[in-house]
């Protein structure tokens, strides 16, 4: 009975240390921006955001919509409501070193518009945009820390 | 013995275990009965027989101090070591003795059936991979833009062929 009783107590420690290694929490930031051509501002929050599009795009206004910060957990999807009927979906399918695997959804009346798997490094941030948002566009910055 | 003599009271007597009646009457007895009288005196001379050797032992040793020293004895005994006592905590030895090792083995192999996935999952690289790893719609055409300057990836949906707010570039 105490020898079970040790073997018991070693595989249970096992099973909590790959758990725990398999279920480490990861941060992401999404933050929804409406990106239009009506006037100049730019949001400070989003000036990292603007310097990066800049270059590629001709919007002269950035509006922060929302600002999400969200705790991932593998395999747990997290979802942000932008407006009603439009969510952004987050998944945490994979943890390394040095770098997260997410799974994005954009969905639209509850369903996918836009499915892609990325691979974020902690300074990378990852933008989809698009979607027509009233007179502007959307634009969904994301990012992790970890 | 006369018929009224009692060879049971008799010896009760002698060991302390009567009524205060049956002492009188006892007492009584023996002060005009011979043979009782005989017989109690051999039972004292037996008695002295057995607990002389036993008080002759006990004068000459101190039988308190040598239990004494017993326990300082055993309490002076050293401790085992902390690697024996982990040892035998585990009890490894007897695990194999008995055979207990086979359940052993089937539950760390399962283990480490349970844990393969994420020992065996290669750990990409961050400069032979690309950011996007797919990417899906249904509803848009999808232009992937990937910045390493920038450090940054851009996905954006084209609603129409006029491709409104696309790149400039």
């Amino acid at each position: 009975m105490k020898r079970i009783s040790s073997l018991s107590f070693f595989a249970v420690i096992l099973l909590l240390l790959s758990s725990s290694v398999t279920f480490a929490q990861v941060q992401a930031r999404v933050r929804i921006i409406e990106a239009s051509n009506e006037g100049f501002a730019v949001d400070p929050i989003l000036r990292d955001v603007h310097s990066q599009l800049g270059s590629l795009f001709s919007f002269t206004s950035y509006r922060l919509l929302k600002d999400a910060n969200l705790g991932l957990v593998g395999n747990r999807p997290v979802e942000v409501p932008v407006r009603p009927g439009k969510s952004v979906e987050v998944t945490l399918i994979g943890e390394y070193k040095n770098l997260v695997e997410l799974r994005i959804r954009i969905k639209r009346e509850g369903v996918s518009v836009l499915s892609t798997h990325v691979r974020l490094t902690s300074e990378r941030t990852i933008l989809i945009g698009g979607p027509r948002q009233g007179e502007g566009t959307l634009i969904f910055a994301i990012s992790a820390r970890f | 013995m006369k018929e009224s003599c009692s060879g049971e009271l008799l010896e009760r007597f002698f060991d302390g275990e009567v009524t205060e009646g049956e002492r009188s009457l006892v007492e009584g007895h023996l002060s005009y009965c011979r043979t009782c009288q005989h017989a109690l005196k051999s039972m004292e001379g037996l008695r002295h027989l057995i607990k002389a050797p036993v008080d002759e032992v006990d004068e000459k040793e101190n039988l308190y101090w040598v239990w004494q020293r017993i326990e300082r004895e055993i309490q002076s005994r050293e401790k085992p070591p902390w690697k024996e006592i982990v040892w035998h905590w585990l009890d490894v030895t007897s695990m194999l003795r008995k055979r207990v090792w086979v359940p052993a083995a089937a539950a760390i192999v399962a283990i480490l059936l349970a844990l393969a996935p994420s020992l065996l999952k290669k750990t990409p690289s961050s400069s032979d991979l690309s950011v996007v790893e797919y990417v899906e719609s249904q509803s848009y055409n999808v232009m992937v833009y990937e910045s390493e300057k920038e450090n940054v990836t851009v996905i954006w949906l084209l609603e129409s062929p006029e491709m409104e707010g696309a790149p400039q570039s």
